[in-house]
């Protein structure tokens, strides 16, 4: 039996049906920048879903858990190889995902491996405000760099949606409670859009009507809860730090009184 | 048989046929006495003097001189000593300054990377036996005359509550003590100091902050008084850090400034 000049396409077009749908259901993830620092936010069940990858670093996905394990392992092995044979002020995203993008891509066409289901998100923070970055990651390799905010979710269409309202926000001359917010909504806004009014569409339900955001952040939070984790230029320190329940749940209940 | 060396006088009455000299010329003890070998060259190495940790009633207080030597040469009158390796845990370093530093650098990033890829932070016996592990290791280098260096790790157990000394010999053995330990050329000086402060005053774990750093700075005076090596605080003072529950913090100059000019 021979391949075709067409099967490769074809073989890459089942991939990325494969891929786009395990990821469809997932929990968006969004970054921005704050007054102090930037954070990195999600709504999570059992498993934890932001962590530090280096001193000025955050990383957040959605996808198969192993491969946003992996993912997290081999940023943190690049970061702290770099940091310590050279200095920490040589470890930035944009060297860590272009050594990454690589091995995805590989996955992604090979034929013969499993591709990543991946999708995620770093944070960086900068020196100064007005320097922090964020760079989204595709399980295809593929890679973009933003200033101030950005958002992974279930459907390119969702991540639009998520951008638009963050990109109205002006969060980086926020405090980290309002900013909170705005990356709450943003969260609700992407998982609505690819939740139908049952809060989640069926395959070919493209145009079922859309869920009230402040539904689906109310319904995901019954049985999961925001995780939000910060870092802060505090002097010459940078914390990392995972924002304790309490302090998202002054925020959640804000947006759920819009609620009828 | 001898090798004749250039220049060599007694070498030259032998080949001229003066027979008196023959003896000499062909002891090799002799010949060794006339041109004594080379002695091995070792690079000078830069090392860091005295460091004091005690116990106060909120933790452990760290004091270090800022002076490094290398031979009877100040090098520095900088340098930082008493170093904070995460959020509870100090080292004190003296001995091999480069090598001290370098191993910091290791411990540093070896906790951070735990604490990061296992989602848990390094237990502190975790902590204490890497350390022993490096001291270990770096034998062969300290028993060719370089290297060496001897920490005192302070560190804040968050299980038992309570601030907590070790010291380390040159092997890597670890040892835990009850209210002080040092480390540096003037830390046999003022050993038995400690033990006086102690039966006089009591035990350092039950003084204040205020109090330990007192008896530490006098300590570090006579360190500096019987030891050449000891930077003392009368031209730059000492740099004092503390461990404790709330994690590391800096002393300010200003209040070691003021409890240095009470005790002087």
């Amino acid at each position: 039996m021979g391949f075709t000049p067409y099967d490769w396409n074809e073989n890459i077009q089942h991939r990325v049906d494969y891929v786009e749908t395990r990821l469809r259901e997932g929990s968006p993830v969004v970054g921005l920048t704050f007054s102090s620092g930037v954070l990195i936010l999600s709504v999570r069940r059992t498993q934890r879903k932001v962590f530090e990858v280096f001193d000025h670093i955050l990383y957040s996905a959605m996808g198969s858990q192993s491969d946003v394990e992996a993912i997290r392992i081999a940023s943190i092995d690049f970061a702290h190889q770099e940091g310590f044979n050279r200095s920490p002020d040589d470890v930035s995203v944009q060297r860590m995902v272009a050594g990454l993008s690589p091995t995805l891509k590989k996955a992604f066409t090979d034929g013969f491996s499993a591709p990543f289901i991946f999708r995620g998100l770093f944070a960086e923070l900068g020196r100064e405000p007005g320097r922090d970055g964020f760079t989204t990651l595709g399980y295809d390799g593929d890679y973009a760099v933003h200033s101030t905010y950005a958002a992974v979710a279930g459907s390119s269409e969702a991540e639009r949606k998520m951008n638009e309202l963050l990109s109205g926000g002006g969060s980086d001359r926020l405090p980290l409670p309002d900013a909170l917010r705005l990356g709450i909504r943003a969260w609700a806004a992407g998982r609505a859009a690819v939740a139908g009014a049952g809060f989640t569409r069926d395959e070919g339900e493209e145009h079922a009507p859309e869920a009230a955001p402040e539904a689906v952040l109310s319904k995901a939070l019954e049985d999961g809860s925001v995780e939000v984790g910060t870092l802060e230029r505090q002097g010459p320190l940078v914390r990392f730090r995972i924002l304790p329940p309490g302090d998202a749940v002054e925020a959640v209940q804000d947006i759920l009184h819009k609620i009828p | 048989m001898t090798i004749p060396r250039p220049g060599d006088f007694l070498d030259l009455l032998h080949r001229s046929g003066h027979s008196f000299a023959a003896p000499f010329a062909a002891d090799p003890s002799f010949a060794t006495a006339l041109h004594p070998p080379k002695p091995p060259v070792v690079p000078v190495e830069t090392h860091g003097t005295t460091v004091i940790a005690v116990k106060y009633d909120g933790g452990v207080l760290n004091v270090g001189d800022r002076r490094a030597t290398a031979n009877n040469a100040i090098v520095y009158d900088r340098a930082e000593k008493v170093i904070a390796l995460d959020d509870h845990c100090l080292i004190s370093i003296s001995g091999s300054y480069a090598r001290s530093l370098e191993v910091i650098r290791y411990l540093r990033s070896s906790f951070k990377y735990y604490s990061r890829t296992q989602l848990q932070e390094m237990s502190l016996d975790g902590k204490l036996n890497e350390l022993s592990r490096i001291i270990a290791g770096n034998l062969s280098s300290a028993m060719q005359g370089i290297g060496l260096f001897i920490p005192v790790l302070s560190a804040y157990d968050m299980e038992r509550g309570e601030g907590r000394i070790f010291f380390y010999d040159g092997m890597g053995a670890r040892f835990e003590t009850d209210e002080f330990a040092a480390a540096g050329s003037g830390s046999e000086r003022i050993r038995g100091s400690f033990d006086y402060i102690v039966r006089a005053k009591g035990p350092f774990r039950r003084m204040t902050l205020e109090q330990a750093l007192c008896e530490a700075l006098i300590l570090m005076d006579i360190a500096a008084d019987l030891d050449s090596a000891t930077g003392g605080y009368n031209k730059i003072l000492p740099v004092a850090k503390t461990v404790s529950a709330d994690g590391i913090t800096d002393i300010s100059e200003e209040q070691i400034r003021d409890l240095a000019d009470r005790v002087s």
